[in-house]
């Protein structure tokens, strides 16, 4: 059972890394980057590294797509 | 950049990536003997219950690696000065436009929840998951919250300078204070008894510091966010 898990959550994960990187919008792409984020809390958390899992949920989906979001509103206005 | 019209680098790239991607499943895959991984910090665990701290991660990267943490500290306390040159503004924010009812009335009913979550994760590191770092991030992440929906609100410049320098310098004093009872930078010179693991009160200096580095963390991550904001609406 955890093995379909972790391949399902692998399989969606290319396919969200995919769809992030074809995408014509940057603001598109940051919220599919948060999308793998919350994949790999998932996969993170089943290897049995709860810490790391924890640190990627805070940091990667939260703070550091807020700090893309704000470059990418500085760098539109300045278009 | 003809070239880029004859090559088609985004579909080249996202195969690349695939295939890293199938590569990686792979090779995860043909290790997960369960075995593998449940033997895999067992040797570290042994070394664990010296310390008396229910959580071995907490130990390594405080205690076996609390030097380095005290570096990573460093880099984010630079990335914070960085960002605070570069875009601090002492111009008052003018914005007369109130933000939606919806989000002042939830982040009202949030901010406290999140606050509580955070020191919550930041003092029980050394038994659970989480730890300073986490926790600090969670408590910017409620400041964040405050920002987004209340424009008035801003985190006065002293509490974060006091916060900031009271944690940085205990850090080094706690971490000078083992140089000179145990002859170790951050030795551990608290009681550390192993009977005591799993208490509140356990693991000597190692609670101490993550705490120590969760108030360090939140008042930098607080400030990063609040002047990337703040910038947001002079402009």
């Amino acid at each position: 059972m955890t093995g379909f898990i972790i391949l399902g959550t692998f399989i969606g994960l290319i396919i969200v890394s995919f769809a992030a990187i074809v995408q014509k919008k940057l603001a598109d792409s940051i919220i599919l980057f948060m999308g793998v984020g919350l994949g790999s809390v998932v996969l993170f958390f089943i290897f049995k590294a709860p810490d790391v899992a924890l640190t990627e949920a805070v940091i990667g989906v939260g703070i550091s797509s807020l700090i893309f979001l704000m470059a990418l509103k500085h760098l539109g206005e300045q278009k | 950049m003809s070239l880029k019209r004859e090559i088609p680098t985004t579909t080249l790239s996202g195969f690349a990536l695939s295939g890293l991607l199938v590569l990686t499943i792979l090779s995860i895959l043909l290790q997960n003997i369960p075995n593998k991984i449940q033997t895999a910090g067992n040797a570290l665990l042994k070394l664990n219950t010296t310390e008396g701290v229910a959580n071995a991660v907490t130990t390594v990267v405080v205690y076996f690696r609390g030097f380095d943490t005290l570096g990573e500290i460093a880099v984010l306390f630079i990335a914070s000065l960085g960002i605070g040159l570069m875009l601090h503004s002492n111009t008052k924010c003018n914005i007369k436009a109130e933000s939606n009812f919806m989000l002042q009335t939830a982040s009202r009913l949030l901010f406290p929840i999140i606050m509580l979550f955070g020191t919550y994760v930041m003092i029980y590191g050394h038994l659970s998951p989480g730890g300073g770092f986490q926790g600090g991030v969670i408590i910017a992440s409620g400041v964040l919250l405050l920002l987004i929906s209340h424009k008035a609100f801003e985190v006065p410049h002293s509490v974060i300078v006091a916060l900031e320098t009271f944690a940085g310098v205990s850090y080094v004093l706690i971490g000078l204070i083992g140089l000179l009872v145990l002859d170790v930078f951050l030795g551990n010179f608290l009681p550390h008894d192993i009977s005591q693991m799993g208490l509140l009160l356990s693991g000597g200096i190692i609670p101490l510091i993550y705490i120590i580095v969760g108030i360090k963390v939140g008042s930098e991550m607080s400030m990063i966010v609040q002047n990337l904001i703040k910038r947001d609406y002079d402009v």
